[in-house]
């Protein structure tokens, strides 16, 4: 096969150019590297599974190839955040270019060469050359920056509390791609400077860098280029046998865990089905986690998003999501390695000693390298004290545990899929049904929630005093309604909550909409018992309203509390109470498009929407409230900095509402802060835990005479303009 | 250590009572019903007691079918067996017939040291437990709010007012718990399903061999008045008026000054 020569016209350069004969010594070290990160992978696969319940995630399969494909190659979820997401692009996607590229190199050499094929000539190499140095510069662009944002200008989120957590593994990461890179120019600048065709122009940054070479004579050059060229072979080899043991591994377990990702509503919890003869209940060691669960921490890539929102964290807790993952991941590979072990030794117990054949033979020596390398690390690893340590109470400590608000901002903006929350509540789990040792002002909740179905422990007989005036009927006394108002326990009990009911309650009368309410056969949701950890105690309330709501043949309810809207979508089903479930925000929103009600009364006033946790994050319902109050003459609407689906919580979550804070800053003073940073007069808000906690937000920071939280529904039936006067009764009446 | 908490089951405190039009008790229907909270701080420090000094913990109970779930909450919290008191001949029983029937009850098992509420918050008698020590002649302390283990004794303190009493009383002996004696613990769900299956024995009048004449005599349940409403002093609008007016009124109608 005759060669033509590379020219104008037909543009090319000499693939191992300078290394004719280092083909074979590349090919033995390439095997040897992707040996290396084979085992590595393999004893890694060990580890995932060596622990946790099983939990089989390959449902739905196209919509977790979607989920691969849009944030494991796409990477929008990394995009979310501009600095962090186009540095890690630029290194992703340069990366991506620059294995074509050398995919492209080693096809032309091995395949197309050899067959007469050559491709990478003329117009077609000149784009090639241009593009590899382009996405080679974008990597090391991205490194750059990297080092910038580690090193230099150190963001809250890659430490704790203030603290860089880099280690050391993050620099020889970031060190390594840079010299590939650098390496990769060197070689191409010493080529050029050799060869110097002048289409390599094309080749900018060799060719660039090949001006600076001019010096060099050309047989120091072809020295130089042999050295740099094995240089930057090992440290490309390097960093693929490097992957399995490094944090480079997310290369792998992040992807997977975006295919893994829950494909259930927001923030879904999976029930307790077994009461009866269970032991234990909830997460008390590690191995009671799932699989999945345990392999999210290997999936965490420590970018400290989920910190940056969290609203235990920025008020000074203990708690950080990340922090959180992070030590269940170093406790996992505490434990375990012991457990792949005593998972072989069972497997080879059960194959048994007299197995012959090729895949015997592969996996006893396997399993004499594993054991070669467990000797290895077992000074390294496992400690004995380490591995003694309680999961809850221990590795995670309770005010971490206790401090979350299940807000679900972690989740939300992870940009490796990994759910946090579900973890928490196992936890709590744990700690309230099976060790019934947790904070006394929660125990109290509990047994109010036993004794009166509400977590004040108010009369149970009390519940529907609220609508006595207003002319509401029970389902009891007209069943032959389309909705039923679910009022929930603020709603009802609540003093600030019943005006919401009771304003509620008039626009839909007002609407002609036909509603009954339970009246005093309402009871708790249940929502604050779950995420508290008591699920026995959440499922025997949501069992007695399913109860009764089926009954009455309930197909469509409206709450006002997100609390209980969640819990009646996303719970309810769980156990035969399927309904039709609307927020009062998602009503009122319909009934002014449909010109059911009209605001016709001027509401002035800068207002801002807080966006509650359980209907913004967990129930995508962002838009509805905004729609409302643009719809509102006269009012105003700003928004505060951390909204939409970055809005910060108000503090009340997860059972929080009923629990002290007596660590660091209030969290509803802090979003009282931001209300007041953007401006606003009033903040609006479509949750009475909310409203609770923003109220006392605006009493604490002396701003009640500026200052008001309202709900939607109270700005809606003012703006109505319906209320009757109504004579004030005069104590005493003016002398005659 | 053969521990007795006696335990009685009570309206909870927020429910509504309405009397029956009759008089003759209350109207059940709706009520929640649960441990006399006094009760359950007996009930907490009997198994604190066992959990440091090893023992048994025996509850006892007298009341209708539905008592059961009372006994099963102290058995959840982590008691060892029950004694259910329930006979129709001892609904509406006064102080003197409950006691003797738990006396009947308690003397027939061994009993180092019986824990009662300080009064029940129903009828708020506070009787039960002093003529139960009597009946079982043994000494008696009440209204604890600390106790402390000496072998073959208990220390308790009990608040008097403007001063506080410290008791050294030989076992065995009653004590009954007041408020601030412990905070009693969220029984476990071990717990709770464990206690399903913890022997509760059912005894009648018959075999306690106890009569249900008793001492006293409900002869009826009369709800209290309803509250009247609130009067406003306007008086001529002044300050001085209104002073003057209000010192009238609180002397001549309500009677306090």
């Amino acid at each position: 096969m005759e060669r033509i020569p590379f020219s104008v016209g037909n543009e090319g350069r000499q693939v191992f150019w300078n290394a004719e004969t280092f083909e074979t010594f590349l090919f033995l070290f390439t095997a040897i590297a992707l040996l290396i990160f084979a085992y590595g992978i393999y004893r890694r696969w060990q580890l995932w599974v060596a622990l946790g319940k099983p939990e089989t995630r390959l449902d739905r399969l196209p919509e977790r190839v979607k989920a691969l494909l849009i944030n494991g190659l796409i990477q929008v979820k990394t995009f979310r955040e501009p600095y962090p997401g186009i540095m890690h692009g630029l290194i992703f996607f340069g990366f991506m270019v620059l294995i074509f590229g050398a995919a492209f190199d080693a096809s032309e050499f091995h395949i197309a060469e050899p067959l007469g094929w050559a491709f990478l000539r003329g117009t077609f190499y000149l784009v090639f050359s241009f593009l590899m140095d382009l996405f080679g510069l974008a990597v090391l662009i991205g490194v750059l920056l990297a080092l910038y944002r580690r090193y230099i200008r150190r963001p809250d989120g890659l430490g704790y509390q203030g603290k860089p957590d880099n280690t050391a593994d993050d620099a020889v990461v970031l060190l390594l791609l840079f010299g590939i890179i650098m390496t990769g120019f060197v070689i191409e600048a010493l080529r050029i400077r050799v060869t110097s065709p002048s289409w390599e122009v094309w080749s900018f940054g060799g060719w660039m860098l090949a001006k600076a070479f001019t010096a060099i004579e050309p047989e120091q050059a072809k020295l130089l280029h042999k050295a740099t060229w094995w240089t930057h072979t090992f440290l490309s080899l390097g960093f693929i046998a490097y992957i399995p043991y490094s944090r480079l591994l997310h290369i792998i377990t992040t992807p997977a865990n975006h295919f893994l990702v829950s494909l259930k509503p927001a923030g879904y919890n999976e029930p307790i089905r077994d009461f009866e003869t269970a032991e234990t209940f909830g997460v008390g060691k590690i191995e009671e986690f799932t699989k999945k669960q345990v392999f999210d921490s290997d999936a965490c890539t420590r970018c400290g998003r989920c910190q940056d929102g969290c609203p235990a964290y920025l008020s000074g807790k203990p708690l950080s999501p990340k922090k959180l993952i992070q030590d269940l991941k170093t406790f996992w590979l505490t434990q375990a390695p012991a457990a792949a072990a005593a998972r072989r030794a069972v497997g080879n117990a059960a194959t048994g000693a007299g197995e012959t054949g090729g895949r015997g033979i592969v996996f006893k020596a396997l399993d004499r390298i594993d054991a070669a390398v467990d000797r290895m690390g077992s000074g390294t690893t496992a400690g004995a004290a380490s591995a003694e340590t309680a999961l809850v109470g221990g590795v995670i400590d309770l005010h971490e545990l206790w401090a979350c608000t299940n807000c679900l901002y972690c989740t939300e903006n992870c940009s490796a899929s990994i759910e946090h929350v579900p973890k928490i509540i196992g936890m709590r789990q744990y700690k309230v049904l099976t060790e019934a040792d947790f904070a006394p002002e929660l125990q109290l909740t509990f047994r109010n929630m036993e004794n009166n179905s509400n977590p004040w422990g108010i009369g149970s007989h009390l519940r529907a005093d609220w609508a006595k005036d207003l002319g509401i009927k029970t389902l009891a006394e007209d069943p032959a309604v389309e909705y039923l108002f679910y009022v929930g326990c603020s709603g009802s009990f609540d003093d600030r909550g019943k005006k919401v009911s009771s304003a509620l309650a008039k626009i839909l009368k007002a609407a002609g909409i036909s509603f009954g309410i339970l009246g005093t056969e309402e009871g708790c949701c249940g929502d604050s018992a779950l995420r508290g950890g008591n699920e026995y105690l959440s499922q025997t309330l949501v069992q007695a309203n399913i109860e009764v709501m089926n009954r009455y043949h309930v197909k469509k309810i409206i709450t006002t509390c997100p609390h209980g809207y969640n819990a009646l979508k996303k719970d309810y089903p769980n156990f035969g109470g399927e309904f039709e479930v609307y927020h009062h925000t998602e009503i009122i929103a319909e009934l002014i498009a449909a010109g059911k009600i009209t605001l016709k009364k001027p509401v002035e006033g800068l207002f801002t929407y807080h966006d509650s946790c359980f209907l913004g994050r967990y129930n995508g319902i962002y838009d509805q409230p905004r729609r409302i109050l643009r719809a509102v003459p006269g009012l105003k609407l700003t928004e505060m900095e951390r909204n939409l689906a970055k809005s910060f919580c108000c503090g009340a979550g997860g059972a929080r509402m009923w629990m002290e804070e007596d660590i660091g800053e209030r969290i509803n003073n802090l979003r009282t802060d931001q209300a007041v940073a953007a401006g606003a007069g009033t903040i609006a808000v479509g949750c009475p835990f909310c409203l609770t906690m923003l109220s006392d937000g605006i009493k604490d920071r002396k701003k009640e005479e500026t200052m008001a939280a309202l709900d939607i529904a109270e700005i809606v039936w003012r703006a109505m303009d319906l209320e009757e006067a109504q004579p004030v009764a005069e104590a005493c009446a003016a002398p005659q | 250590m053969n521990i007795v908490a006696c335990v009685k089951q009570v309206p909870d405190t927020e429910a509504q009572i309405r009397v029956k039009p009759d008089g003759s008790g209350i109207e059940e229907g709706g009520i929640k019903w649960v441990m006399n909270p006094y009760d359950e701080f007996g009930v907490e420090e009997a198994l604190r007691l066992k959990e440091k000094n090893g023992g048994e913990v025996t509850i006892v109970c007298l009341g209708p079918a539905r008592a059961m779930e009372t006994i099963r909450t102290a058995l959840a919290m982590g008691a060892d067996k029950g004694i259910h008191i329930n006979d129709p001949v001892f609904d509406g029983a006064d102080a003197f017939t409950t006691a003797s029937a738990l006396a009947a009850a308690i003397k027939g098992i061994p009993h180092d040291i019986i824990f009662c509420g300080q009064r029940a918050i129903d009828d708020d008698s506070a009787q039960v437990g002093a003529i139960l020590a009597d009946l079982l002649g043994i000494p008696q302390v009440t209204v604890v709010t600390k106790l402390e283990f000496a072998g073959s004794a208990v220390k308790v303190i009990r608040p008097i007012e403007g001063a506080q009493l410290l008791i050294e009383c030989p076992l065995p002996c009653l004590v009954t718990a007041q408020k601030g004696l412990n905070e009693p613990r969220y029984a476990s769900l071990p717990g709770i399903m464990k206690a399903k299956k913890k022997p509760v024995d059912v005894k009648n009048a018959a075999a306690l061999g106890v009569s249900a004449d008793g001492k006293a005599k409900v002869v009826r349940f009369v709800p209290p008045p309803a509250r009247a409403a609130g009067k406003i002093v306007c008086a001529d609008g002044t300050p001085e008026g209104k002073a003057a007016e209000l010192a009238k009124l609180l002397r001549e109608e309500a009677k306090v000054i």
